[in-house]
């Protein structure tokens, strides 16, 4: 295996991020593991300045949501938006510098969390990182759109243009992100905005991409309406960053945005089930059996499926209440990346051969990855889900008999109802770390000692 | 059959199943079998000018929208005929005998299976997607936040005076990360308000707006100094030192690493919570 270090081009560009995926995975999945533990155990470990739950809660937060995240993007953009609509030959040093910053700047943010703990804004990033972060996503921004505008045929891909709305919200949110605190509403207008552009619209308009690519090109499938791909797109761009708002139902938000996001929020059923439609009537048009690696996409969409149906039901009135300010907010969140890490792991698969020239064995340890990662993920929404539920009835039920704040005796009872859900959490993060450990083994195993076969060459060479 | 298809395709310079699935097309909207289309491509002239080399290994089924006129080209549910020309458009062509379809729009229907041409530019497509951006930073945003801003300046009351202390308790308390369990967000739905005042009203400081937390896994601290224990200070520091020596049950960070000068501040911090508020 060779890998310069500097890539000439967007082939080698993205059999680096094919090699980072794993290891960012890696390191976001020992965060959440150590951030769990500390807080099952809280009062058995020893506690510090860096091992204590609020810092891991903030790493593992930035691990995931922002490194994992940025190095999928770096990768979908290189292989699937560039090559696709390819006219970023000229850009290419760039572009280059560009998605190294994307990763970078995430990757700083983490390290210059230890020094800068008390610098820390209201989103957990640092101020000049922040800045940074912005500089970067508008660059990105800025090439996406010039490669659009630049390129000769009068097409666009199902791919690129979900690549194209994800990059114009991350931008966004780093805008938000900035945004000055004045009055205590401020605090909840930003991190809902926030999460709803940086994670929701950006997190699933990836996986989107990722999957209108997997959906055909890998099963040799035919997309069955580009109409119902555009409702998808359309729908989705528009009522996604509305819908957080609705989990602070009753609070000092502004009445009518907490309205506003309740309604938007039930219409995602519209482009869901565009999205729904048109991916089991394109999957049936396959003409090549789908392997292990393509059952694991299936997976992914039936977990993004339950994540916006659950996305959807929490939008009736008299169920906000018992989930909002709870855990159901992070099933959200957990859902949408969920389904991007399991789309991102079965284009890494399908990407091995094409890049490397390696083929991929199906063995056992392929198997222990997708089992591992399908329980994994499955075991987490189910677990926060219930946490979610019952611990917001609770706050309710004593809401009711005068006492919302539960201290004390109160908060043993709660505590017994969701208490051991927590510890199923910490052994839940377990079990991840130790997918991702065996992932990481397979990839290295096969992009060093698989058969060797053909490299498919990417449309364009800039050497 | 199969050399019918292998012949059409080497004529066409594209992919056999490609030629397959055209010829099925055509063959469906024409009302001719399969092998009169074929037969009449390979008779054809040659075509080597107009072949859609470069457009063949295209990687993924592209989506745009086509306009109206463009209809022709419709996906069909059925199996394995992606792409069928609607007979009715396509009057003119039925009358047409197969034989003398021109070896180009042979080509284009070719080409039309693999990448759909849009008559928009990219332009409106980018435009599309920031104005959904701008809209959203505008109404989602500002606009709320505005509001916010000029309800507070309406307010008779809406500052709040924090001691020095205070402050230095809130930036350690956000630094500590408290707020990822505990909120200071009491809603104003019936069960909530009975607890205190909603915090709306008041212009505060920084560091006590990034305490207010979003999700509640222990209780919500927004009264914290008008409830018994935690509103004495010796209790609240030997809990946040020793959180088991008071209560084994609930698992609570120690956080004995702080020194006590900022254990001080932070206890100060918390007893503030619920006066402030008044």
């Amino acid at each position: 295996m060779k890998l310069k270090l500097i890539p000439k081009n967007e082939q080698e560009l993205s059999k680096l991020f094919v090699l980072i995926f794993p290891l960012t995975l890696l390191l976001s999945s020992l965060l959440a593991f150590l951030k769990d533990s500390y807080f099952t155990f809280a009062n058995l470990l020893p506690n510090n300045q860096i091992f204590n739950y609020g810092f891991l809660d903030r790493l593992s937060t930035k691990a995931s949501f922002g490194l994992v995240f940025a190095t999928i993007v770096c990768l979908a953009f290189t292989y699937l938006f560039s090559k696709s609509l390819g006219r970023i030959a000229v850009l290419y040093p760039l572009l280059f510098l560009t998605l190294l910053g994307f990763v970078g700047t995430e990757f700083l943010d983490i390290v210059l969390s230890f020094f800068y703990q008390d610098n820390l804004n209201i989103t957990g990033s640092i101020s000049v990182v922040l800045l940074l972060k912005l500089l970067v996503a508008f660059g990105l921004f800025g090439l996406a759109s010039l490669n659009l505008l630049a390129k000769k045929e009068t097409t666009i891909f199902a791919s690129a243009q979900f690549i194209y709305g994800a990059i114009a919200f991350y931008f966004l949110s780093f805008l938000i992100a900035r945004s000055e605190l004045i009055v205590f509403t401020d605090s909840l207008l930003i991190t809902s905005l926030y999460t709803s552009t940086h994670i929701y619209v950006g997190i699933s308009f990836i996986y989107m991409a990722i999957i209108h690519f997997l959906m055909t090109k890998p099963i040799d499938a035919t997309l069955f309406s580009k109409t119902l791909s555009l409702i998808t797109f359309w729908g989705f761009l528009f009522l996604l960053p509305w819908t957080s708002y609705k989990y602070y139902f009753g609070s000092v938000l502004p009445n009518w945005l907490e309205n506003v996001s309740i309604y938007l929020s039930l219409s995602l059923i519209i482009p869901l089930l565009a999205f729904t439609v048109n991916y089991v009537k394109t999957i049936q048009t396959r003409e090549v059996e789908m392997n292990k690696s393509a059952s694991l996409m299936n997976f992914s969409v039936i977990l993004f499926l339950i994540t916006n149906v659950l996305h959807v039901v929490s939008s009736f009135e008299n169920l906000l209440p018992l989930v909002g300010l709870t855990n159901f907010q992070n099933v959200i969140s957990y859902g949408y990346f969920g389904s991007l890490v399991l789309a991102s792991v079965s284009l890494t698969y399908y990407l091995i051969p094409k890049l490397f020239g390696r083929s991929v064995k199906y063995s056992l340890l392929e198997d222990l990855v997708f089992g591992g990662l399908k329980l994994t993920y499955l075991f987490l929404l189910v677990n926060n889900f219930l946490i979610g539920v019952n611990s917001g009835y609770s706050w309710n039920a004593a809401a009711n008999a005068g006492s919302p704040a539960i201290y004390g005796e109160g908060f043993n009872i709660v505590w017994g109802l969701v208490g051991i859900n927590y510890s199923a959490n910490t052994f839940i993060s377990l079990l991840f770390l130790g997918v991702t450990m065996l992932f990481f083994i397979s990839i290295i195993r096969t992009v060093s000692s698989g058969d060797i076969t053909t490299v498919e060459e990417m449309v364009f060479n800039n050497e | 059959m199969s050399e019918l298809v292998n012949k059409v395709a080497e004529i066409l310079k594209a992919p056999v199943d490609l030629v397959q699935r055209s010829a099925e097309a055509r063959a469906a909207a024409s009302g001719k079998s399969v092998d009169e289309v074929l037969s009449s491509w390979a008779g054809g002239e040659s075509v080597e000018a107009s072949a859609p080399k470069e457009e063949t290994p295209v990687e993924e089924t592209p989506v745009e929208e086509t306009p109206v006129e463009e209809a022709p080209v419709v996906e069909t549910p059925v199996e394995e005929a992606p792409v069928v020309e609607t007979p009715v458009e396509e009057a003119p062509v039925v009358e047409t005998p197969v034989e003398e379809v021109p070896v180009e729009e042979v080509v284009q229907e070719v080409v039309e299976e693999v990448v759909y041409l849009k008559n928009e530019s990219s332009l409106a497509f980018i435009s599309g997607v920031l104005s959904i951006a701008v809209f959203t930073f505008v109404f989602a945003f500002l606009t709320p936040k505005n509001q916010s801003i000029s309800v507070v300046e309406s307010s008779l009351n809406n500052t709040i005076s924090v001691s020095a202390d205070v402050i230095k308790g809130a930036e350690i308390y956000s630094e500590l990360n408290c707020q990822s369990c505990h909120t200071q967000n009491v809603r104003t739905l019936i069960p909530d308000t009975q607890n205190g005042k909603v915090l709306s009203n008041k212009y505060a400081n920084k560091a006590l707006i990034k305490n207010i937390g979003n999700i509640r896994l222990g209780p919500d601290l927004s009264t914290n100094s008008l409830r018994e224990p935690t509103n004495n200070s010796q209790w609240l520091g030997r809990y946040l030192t020793d959180s088991s020596s008071v209560n084994r049950e609930i698992p609570h960070p120690n956080y004995e690493f702080l020194n006590d000068e900022d254990l001080d501040y932070l206890v100060t911090y918390l007893l503030s919570l619920g006066e402030s508020n008044e």
